[in-house]
């Protein structure tokens, strides 16, 4: 097990005062916090900060931790001597991270303090309590949201064994989608949270739904949008092109005299839903390739025949 | 060591029903009704008129233990922590609109 410098992981000197210790530990939190900070990176850095502040934010702990850590470097390894907590007095007082956080605590954390935990298993004899809720976000692809689908979602939870100790035991479960789910939307798995306590029911597991970034869709709400290119002629005399959609291939009508970016929506054809979502074709022209001399004598013929100046609205 | 996959739990999508009484949102989300109280006093939940009365829908319940440890976690109260979430809500808004931009270049 290695040894962590709880001060370097605040950032602060060893002489800090308590005030500073708190200052520095809610300026990362709000940094890091998963509520506020999407990023896997984030909640892994937010629990290492949580950890560090409780053992630096209790006084207590922290003149114990000061003891034990003297001589030791971040990362070497470390072993605590045997009954090092016996001349420390802990309250067991009102513990500033919840039992969730501190279920995935460091083993180092867990070799200085767990005890405390086991105590506290240990008051709660008897007891029964629903499993907490655990949350977790997971990616789909559009396509499952539009047609529902089963997946097989891989899961990590932090557990605590017999023993004391917290191992993260990784589960997979079967997951229907359903049809016509959206981005931020949250799906509720019954009794699939933490085990209850005692004879407590387990908790529920809830589930935020993001949508994976897609080759040709992009999502907003239950509408879609595809950038479609189109010939310039197809652009300027309209007419019928095809369009990919999650559900097939469509014809779309082009209006003649159509702009570069012109949005044509297609109703219902979105995330299905009551209402549907709609699917919004943007135009994007294309121009053909200028390398051949047929192509290069038509592209002449247009700038000596058409009068357009595209910078006429710049008035240059 | 990875379990096989379970049987298909039930699964529903959380709706904006208002289906929970005060005592069944506190178990769901393991605040108090203290607690509950004060959120639903900065104007959280579609709770009206007397407390026997109030319900609460599952995704009021989801953001409400969001609240609860914004609050715990960052030093803040009801209106703070509701002020995070709704901020973190807009931010998200915008950046799904902006990426429907930033791919056209």
């Amino acid at each position: 097990m290695q040894y962590k410098d709880y001060y370097a992981i605040l950032g602060v000197n060893k002489d800090a005062t308590q005030d500073d210790i708190k200052r520095a530990y809610r300026k990362l939190a709000r940094k890091y916090h998963p509520d506020l900070n999407k990023d896997k990176s984030a909640e892994d850095k937010f629990k290492e900060v949580s950890e560090a502040h409780e053992v630096l934010g209790d006084p207590e702990k922290r003149v114990a931790y000061d003891q034990i850590g003297k001589g030791y470097q971040p990362g070497e390894e470390f072993r605590p001597p045997p009954g090092w907590d016996s001349g420390f007095e802990f309250s067991g007082g009102p513990r500033q991270a919840s039992p969730e956080d501190m279920a995935a605590f460091s083993d180092f954390f867990e070799s200085l303090f767990g005890g405390a935990r086991t105590g506290r298993h240990t008051r709660a004899h008897g007891f029964h309590a629903r499993g907490e809720d655990h949350r977790a976000r997971i990616e789909i692809s559009i396509e499952d949201a539009f047609t529902g689908a089963r997946r097989a979602i891989h899961l990590q939870m932090p557990k605590v064994t017999a023993d004391g100790h917290v191992v993260a035991e990784e589960r997979t479960l079967n997951v229907n989608i359903p049809k016509g789910v959206r981005a931020g939307q949250h799906i509720h798995l019954k009794g699939q949270g933490a085990p209850g306590h005692g004879q407590g029911e387990a908790g529920d597991l809830y589930l935020e739904i993001a949508f994976a970034q897609h080759p040709l869709y992009h999502v907003d709400g239950r509408d879609l949008y595809l950038n479609l290119p189109v010939a310039p002629w197809e652009a300027a005399l309209g007419g019928k092109v095809k369009a990919p959609t999650p559900g097939g291939v469509v014809d779309v009508t082009v209006p003649a005299n159509s702009a570069q970016g012109r949005k044509l929506r297609l109703k219902g054809r979105g995330i299905p839903g009551n209402p549907p979502g709609d699917l919004y074709v943007v135009l994007q022209i294309a121009l053909p390739p200028s390398g051949s001399d047929k192509a290069k004598r038509l592209y002449r013929e247009m700038a000596d025949e058409l009068a357009f100046n595209p910078r006429a609205s710049l008035g240059v | 060591m990875p379990r096989s996959p379970q049987s298909m739990p039930p699964v529903d999508v959380i709706s904006d029903e208002p289906e929970l009484s005060l005592d069944e949102a506190c178990a769901a989300c393991g605040l108090t009704r203290e607690e509950i109280g004060a959120y639903v006093a900065e104007g959280i939940a579609e709770a009206r008129g007397p407390v026997v009365e109030w319900r609460f829908s599952r995704l009021t319940v989801v953001r409400l233990s969001r609240a609860r440890r914004l609050e715990r976690d960052l030093g803040l109260n009801p209106a703070g922590a509701l002020l995070a979430l709704d901020l973190m809500a807009e931010i998200e808004r915008l950046q799904r609109r902006l990426a429907l931009f930033e791919d056209e270049g």
